[in-house]
């Protein structure tokens, strides 16, 4: 059974909605500066995404792990590996596929794109009783999640993209 | 991490987020700013410089990446680019994940469409119906008003479906602004 609370008829999605994204993060930070791009983000964390944090809540670690298996079997031209430690889920994402295809296409990317990940990440951990920690960025990077309390982050970890 | 799988269900949600925060204003200049004047700049590009066959030429590209199974069709005529949806890609993810956090999803494609084939020299005749369907015809701004006799027919065909099945329509004419929507209940 598929851990996305999504689904489509095709099997990945179209990366040109990266461009969408791109410009998306461009619009709310030109308009509600960085507090309401925060702010932004982590209501879609608690808001849009509560199907999923339920379904980390309810399966914990391992369904996190599965998630973003699935997750980025459906986004083209992701290289990622999950890994499941003790107590923890590393997300090695060696290559980023939205920051791939921005720059692939000479796009203008927000130096913060990487920051909604983080942003993302910690809402949707807080909300499933975990915590989450992002280091590196600008196309490539690693997540990490663990039992709630236990991952600190690093202000310095997250890259902007350059 | 925003993935583009199910960018229609984030994309939908920002919608509703954004009128919460400034009402439809906000919405519309996010779709003329965001996705008309960044997103879509490729778009714009190649239909402002082709003309029809940049029309052509994007969402020959754009429809095979989102809709592979197909549900469309599309064509040149005279001095105009129609297209039909039969089942919308973006819409009929919506539908089938059972998302709807905003009202009015489809307005978003006149939202960004129509500013670019202003400057592109084009007006836009649409017409949805909420349900994954709509028509699209895109004439010259500077046009004699009569209508191409094979787009037109395609045009009443489906409004009268779409009215036989009492379905609410969102219909534009000579339009270039999401504004410009006249709401059709007739077949209700």
């Amino acid at each position: 059974m598929s851990l996305l609370p999504y689904t489509d008829t095709k099997p990945k999605g179209a990366a040109d909605f990266y461009f969408g994204i791109n410009a998306t993060f461009r619009f709310m930070l030109r308009q509600f500066g960085e507090a309401g791009f925060i702010r932004w983000l982590t209501e879609m964390g608690h808001g849009y995404f509560e199907p999923v944090n339920r379904i980390w809540r309810e399966g914990g670690l391992p369904s996190v792990a599965q998630y973003w298996r699935e997750f980025f079997a459906a986004e083209p031209g992701a290289e990622v590996e999950v890994h499941e430690e003790e107590r923890q889920v590393v997300i090695d994402v060696k290559r980023c596929p939205a920051i791939a295809h921005l720059k692939a296409h000479q796009r203008d990317i927000v130096p913060e794109y990487c920051r909604h990940c983080l942003i993302l990440g910690q809402t949707r951990a807080e909300a499933a009783g975990l915590s989450m920690q992002l280091e590196g960025g600008n196309g490539s990077c690693i997540h990490r999640y663990g039992d709630a309390g236990v991952l600190t982050q690093d202000a310095d970890a997250v890259r902007e993209v350059s | 991490m925003l993935g583009c799988y199910d960018f229609c269900g984030h994309y939908d949600w920002i919608f509703n987020w954004l009128k919460e925060q400034g009402g439809t204003e906000l919405l519309y200049q996010y779709w003329d700013e965001a996705i008309y004047g960044d997103s879509q700049q490729h778009a714009a590009e190649l239909i402002g410089s082709k003309g029809l066959s940049g029309m052509k030429e994007y969402w020959g590209h754009t429809l095979e990446e989102e809709a592979p199974a197909g549900g469309y069709a599309a064509g040149i005529v005279g001095d105009r680019f129609w297209m039909e949806m039969n089942d919308c890609p973006s819409r009929g993810f919506l539908m089938r994940n059972g998302i709807e956090f905003s009202r009015d999803y489809c307005d978003h494609c006149l939202g960004w469409i129509g500013p670019m084939m202003k400057k592109a020299g084009f007006t836009v005749n649409h017409a949805h119906n909420h349900c994954g369907q709509c028509y699209w015809e895109f004439m010259p701004l500077q046009n004699s008003g009569e209508p191409e006799p094979s787009i037109e027919s395609l045009k009443q065909r489906l409004l009268r479906e779409w009215d036989g099945e009492k379905m609410e329509t969102d219909r534009f004419e000579q339009a270039n602004d999401v504004c410009k929507k006249r709401v059709n209940t007739q077949g209700q």
